[in-house]
């Protein structure tokens, strides 16, 4: 099968399991009780209780309630927000993008750093590098977010002021138009530079925190997998050939060494997504995370949906991503069958 | 060193292509020293079959595979010994015409086991090739046949693709160094992405096609049918024969000086056996190429090979020609070895067998090492080495290590 058909073919597949995540989702969040309470003041009376009842359908049984959503998805209404104090759709793009830089950015920095030193060990297996390279990877994969994040933030921000907190300069982020909600591309289209380093700057410490457990995972799984890979015939009929160590390593072992890696690499993001919360509530960045942390504390029931359904979609379109590149890398993977 | 050897200790005399003496390499494991080699000695001459023979687990793969300098150290140790090697380069002393260092033979001796990783390299698949045993294994499987087989062109045949290409006198400046880089495989993301346009792209696709064009040849002559079309397959899509084909394309692409097979029949079906071994023994011919041919199997190395070495835990029992030693073999350890062979004239259902296990190689003790499972054994055999020695006066090339002909 051509992959172009697969990937159409997991394309057309894709709202089926959408709209069971969304089910379920609309179930679970329901069972927590009824969201009438965020829409509500102390000063209301009963009638007006029961208009607002009304208003949200939320007099209705549960599944009709789960039809009157999804007849607002259609019509581009997600609910109102009763944290953000506004209709979740307006709130959600800015939020969004703000969550994806940071975890694209964490992203990177896990997937380049942890493939990085994971060969870097591998092919230094029992040397000192390799000892020193486990010892942070043990370090990234034990230590919980939460304190690693308060740590740096403790050094570099309280003690050394290296890096700032916050997402931005307040009057840089007004310098420039936001067409696309990601600071850093919005700094590079408005070709201001000093946006664009304020930006960056911003980005380094929450994007290391929230990356360092993910680096740490695919930095260990590369290692063995590099090591597995460099006792098998093919390096030595590699070497045989007269290739340089480089090549050997570089164009053999490290491309099959990376099929394993992949794999853990596509359930690593759902790691980054979930971490976003932590680290977006200790380095003060306006996304998602934050706005969903209150949003559960406060049974924002419409703003819990809309982030629920939009990581799901979001893991399933990485996994299909995972599964593409893995069949590039491991040609005996038939896909679709 | 026994003193009996025909080579001396740093050179070669004329008609030899290797010569190995006293080799030792020994493994370290948790119990101990194993030593998987243990002093082996043996010549090739050049043009010739030699085979190495021997069980599971002698040494003689690991022999191979120090030609290379392919052991992994650790948890190998190069223990002693040489190997010398006679390579095409002319002799720095007499600069060809010859003189002591090279036995007058005004080409450049050198030990295999003392070069830098550099100069090994430069050997590797180039003057020295090797064939391994299981060709499943031993091809990428995340590679085209193409890429791989390309791979020794790039690394030792570089004037080549560019002759080949055409545009050996016409390059310069910067598409000269790119297309330098893109042949060793020394391309970075900026030099890989300024290859993919024009005007360098266009120089690249001529390399691309002489590179087609050189693996394409290499691969008809191993007879494998469509090189064009096979070119293009990944390793799980060919037969395993095929994939010999390859692994033997691969091998003798740069007409090497010596070629070693490491049982490269032994991962193959019995029918396609027969055909691989015919290539390897057609191309030995036609290219002149002396063999090193490894196996267990003793018939095998009969129909092919123009002398034998017996190899037993990590030592040469007996050497010598062929035919020799298979009709009068004088070890009990090969004599064992060609009882044991099954042949037409065999009571059915019976098969000989030699008696007892292989010894533990950690640490050994003085002695034979063939001494717990010998039928003939004196009393000195448990207390000190035979060393390899002529059987007669009349025939210096056949020897044998036992004090059985002392």
């Amino acid at each position: 099968m051509q992959i172009r058909d697969y990937i159409i073919r997991r394309l057309l597949v894709l709202p089926v399991l959408i709209i069971g995540t969304s089910i379920i989702v609309f179930a679970l969040t329901r069972i927590g009780g009824s969201p009438i309470g965020i829409y509500l003041s102390h000063e209301m009376n009963p009638a007006e209780v029961q208009e607002m009842k009304e208003r949200f359908h939320l007099d209705k049984p549960v599944p009709v309630q789960y039809f009157y959503w999804i007849k607002g998805v259609t019509q581009g209404d997600l609910g109102w927000s009763g944290v953000a104090s506004a209709p979740v759709v307006d709130v959600f793009p800015k939020k969004f993008a703000a969550t994806m830089e940071l975890a694209i950015a964490a992203g990177i920095v896990a997937v380049s750093l942890g493939i990085a030193l994971g060969t870097f060990a591998g092919a230094r297996r029992n040397k000192l590098a390799d000892h020193i390279i486990r010892v942070v990877s043990v370090g990234g994969a034990s230590m919980p977010l939460f304190w690693f994040a308060i740590l740096l933030l403790i050094i570099f921000w309280v003690w050394l002021g290296w890096f700032p907190i916050g997402r931005s300069d307040p009057n840089l982020f007004e310098a420039i138009a936001h067409p696309t909600g990601f600071y850093t591309i919005d700094a590079l289209l408005a070709g201001n530079f000093a946006a664009f380093r304020d930006a960056i700057w911003h980005l380094i410490m929450p994007a290391v925190a929230l990356g360092y457990g993910a680096t740490a995972i695919i930095a260990r799984m590369m290692r063995s997998s590099l090591i597995e890979e460099l006792q098998e015939d093919y390096v030595d009929a590699a070497k045989a050939k007269g290739l340089a160590e480089r090549v050997v390593l570089k164009k053999h072992a490290r491309r099959n060494a990376l099929i394993p890696t992949v794999t853990v690499i596509g359930l690593t993001f759902g790691f980054l997504l979930q971490g976003t919360v932590v680290a977006e509530i200790i380095f003060r960045w306006p996304g998602l995370g934050r706005w969903m942390a209150s949003a559960v504390l406060r049974g924002d029931q419409a703003t819990i949906m809309t982030y629920v359904m939009f990581t799901s979609i979001l893991f399933l379109i990485v996994n299909l991503v995972v599964d593409i590149i893995y069949a590039n890398l491991d040609r005996r993977v038939v896909l679709g069958e | 060193m026994s003193p009996d050897t025909i080579y001396s200790s740093d050179s070669l005399s004329g008609d030899l292509i290797a010569s190995v003496s006293d080799l030792k390499v020994y493994f370290q494991s948790k119990q101990g020293m194993v030593h998987s080699v243990d002093g082996v000695s043996f010549d090739i001459v050049d043009g010739e079959m030699m085979g190495l023979v021997g069980e599971t687990g002698c040494g003689k793969s690991v022999t191979a595979r120090a030609f290379m300098q392919l052991i992994q150290t650790p948890p190998g140790v190069l223990a002693g010994g040489s190997i010398h090697f006679k390579s095409q380069k002319q002799c720095k002393k007499c600069t060809g015409s010859g003189c002591d260092d090279c036995s007058n033979t005004g080409r450049e001796i050198v030990d295999l086991l003392s070069l830098t990783e550099r100069q090994i390299r430069e050997l590797r698949g180039d003057r020295i090739a090797m064939i391994f045993q299981d060709p499943g294994k031993a091809l990428n499987p995340g590679l085209t046949i193409r890429s791989q087989v390309a791979e020794v062109f790039q690394e030792h045949r570089e004037s080549d693709v560019f002759e080949r290409a055409g545009i050996a006198d016409t390059m310069s400046g910067l598409t000269s160094y790119l297309l330098k880089q893109y042949v060793r495989q020394e391309t970075n993301f900026i030099t890989k992405l300024l290859l993919k346009f024009p005007p360098f792209s266009l120089a690249r696709k001529k390399v691309d096609k002489a590179i087609n064009g050189l693996v394409s040849d290499a691969l008809a002559e191993t007879q494998i049918p469509n090189a064009n079309k096979i070119m293009e397959r990944f390793p799980h899509e060919l037969s395993g024969g095929m994939k010999q084909r390859v692994m033997i394309a691969q091998a003798i692409a740069c007409n090497p000086d010596l070629l070693i097979a490491d049982e490269p029949t032994t991962a193959l079906d019995v029918t396609v056996q027969a055909r691989v071994l015919d290539l390897i023994k057609d191309l030995q011919k036609r290219h002149k190429t002396s063999v090193l041919y490894i196996s267990h199997d003793l018939s095998l190395v009969r129909r092919v090979c123009d002398r034998v070495a017996v190899m037993y835990a990590g030592k040469i029992v007996e050497t010598g020609d062929a035919e020799t030693i298979f009709i009068n073999p004088k070890h009990p350890y090969t004599q064992g070895l060609i009882k044991a062979l099954p042949s037409m004239t065999h009571e059915r259902g019976k098969l000989e067998a030699i008696e007892g296990m292989v010894p533990e190689l950690i640490e050994p003790k003085a002695g034979c090492r063939f001494a717990s499972r010998c039928k003939q054994k004196k009393a000195n055999c448990d207390k000190t080495d035979p060393e390899l020695k002529a059987v007669s006066n009349k025939d210096k090339s056949h020897k044998v290590s036992c004090f059985l002909y002392e």
